[in-house]
């Protein structure tokens, strides 16, 4: 059950006329000004456990992970029969928990996608900061473009599009290296 | 689904003082919900709020800018003062090689911290910001001036409020708030105190 809108300064509950107003109001407990916006979601009734049934008629489809329960939806990724205790409804979509954890991990359920390692970024950063101290680059060179190449197909920030850090940091690296095989030639053949 | 994002607010440091460690925030409107971006630099972590579930969006103006104001005003009153007390006498053309570094470095700082000052009078008051679902309240860390905030929400409020089939009129939210609030102190005898 919701409990009523708490002032985030002072944790009284606000229960006047202060609620989706225009501009801040103060609270009536501790006086900081505030706005509260409340939605129609706020009040909303949560909706009842749904229960798996029994079967009870021979020749009922049943749960694939719970024969004696009755089927109530397929698994949208893997087709499997659900009981109401095995499906995971996740925004109008059911899956099973097999397909719900594997999806997970593997990043296919987008909306279950909640964290990304930026590739690109540390390709790019082990390219340009070692340059500050430019011997580290005899090391970092190397690393940068091989994380270039082993990620470049990699999933990106699901904000950025565009592989333009991957395609500088491998320049760069390109060239320490270049930089350096010039160097170790020209001390071989002093 | 990926190129849906369209920018609500620009990255913004946790606190003050993570510039450090990087830690930025900032939103992104998607089709059916609100994006909330934590990023490391090199590590990216979203919070999605639907529309749908979204119950509530408050903020109060916090006195972090204010304070901010005092600190970065008193260090600039100082700073002026000293380059007062340190400029040499006669003309510019006169000075020694001691008093003209003395005299860049004290101007420098001056520029700098004055120029901090600016962006911090600039932004306006500060805030905190929350976001309320059935599940958590999550705190907004890019929506941390009032303005913005306002803006922010004038941008959200009416997505919320499409998606929700409805908005609350003021009284009507008043009303069954309190309603909520007398039936919640049944059901939970350990709640906050309440305000008649």
């Amino acid at each position: 059950m919701n409990l009523p809108i708490q002032c985030p300064k002072c944790r009284a509950w606000l229960l006047q006329d202060i609620f989706n107003q225009p501009e801040l109001k103060p609270c009536p407990a501790c006086g900081v000004p505030l706005r509260v916006e409340v939605f129609p979601a706020m009040f909303r009734k949560a909706a009842a456990v749904q229960m798996s049934e029994t079967i009870l008629v021979e020749g009922e489809s049943s749960c694939f992970y719970h024969p004696g329960k009755k089927a109530v939806v397929p698994c949208d990724n893997c087709g499997k029969f659900l009981c109401a205790l095995c499906d995971c409804d996740l925004r109008g979509q059911h899956f099973c928990p097999n397909c719900l954890e594997t999806g997970k991990t593997r990043g296919k359920i987008k909306t279950l996608d909640n964290e990304r390692t930026l590739y690109d970024s540390i390709a790019l950063a082990l390219a340009v900061y070692p340059l500050l101290i430019f011997y580290f680059t005899l090391v970092t060179a190397p690393m940068a473009l091989f994380v270039a190449i082993r990620y470049w197909k990699a999933p990106k920030s699901i904000l950025r599009r565009t592989k333009v850090r991957f395609v500088i940091a491998m320049i760069l690296a390109t060239l320490q290296i270049a930089g350096w095989a010039t160097f170790f030639i020209i001390l071989a053949t002093k | 689904m990926d190129s849906k994002y369209v920018k609500l607010t620009s990255a913004r440091a946790r606190s003050s003082f993570a510039v450090a460690a990087m830690s930025r925030c900032s939103l992104w409107l998607g089709e059916d919900h609100l994006l909330s971006v934590d990023s490391s630099g090199y590590t990216e972590t979203y919070k999605r709020f639907y529309f749908q579930d979204i119950q509530a969006i408050q903020f109060y103006e916090t006195r972090r800018g204010i304070n901010w104001n005092i600190i970065l005003g008193t260090i600039v009153t100082v700073i002026f003062v000293l380059v007062m007390i340190a400029k040499p006498a006669g003309s510019p053309s006169n000075w020694q090689g001691g008093e003209i570094a003395w005299m860049v470095i004290l101007v420098i700082l001056l520029a700098i911290f004055g120029l901090f000052l600016v962006i911090n009078l600039i932004h306006g008051p500060t805030c905190k910001t929350y976001l309320r679902t059935a599940v958590q309240t999550e705190e907004l860390a890019a929506l941390s001036r009032v303005r913005r905030a306002n803006k922010a929400l004038a941008k959200i409020r009416p997505l919320i409020v499409a998606a929700q089939g409805g908005e609350l009129p003021p009284d009507v939210a008043a009303a069954w708030m309190q309603n909520l609030a007398a039936s919640g102190a049944k059901a939970a005898p350990d709640v906050p105190p309440r305000l008649s």
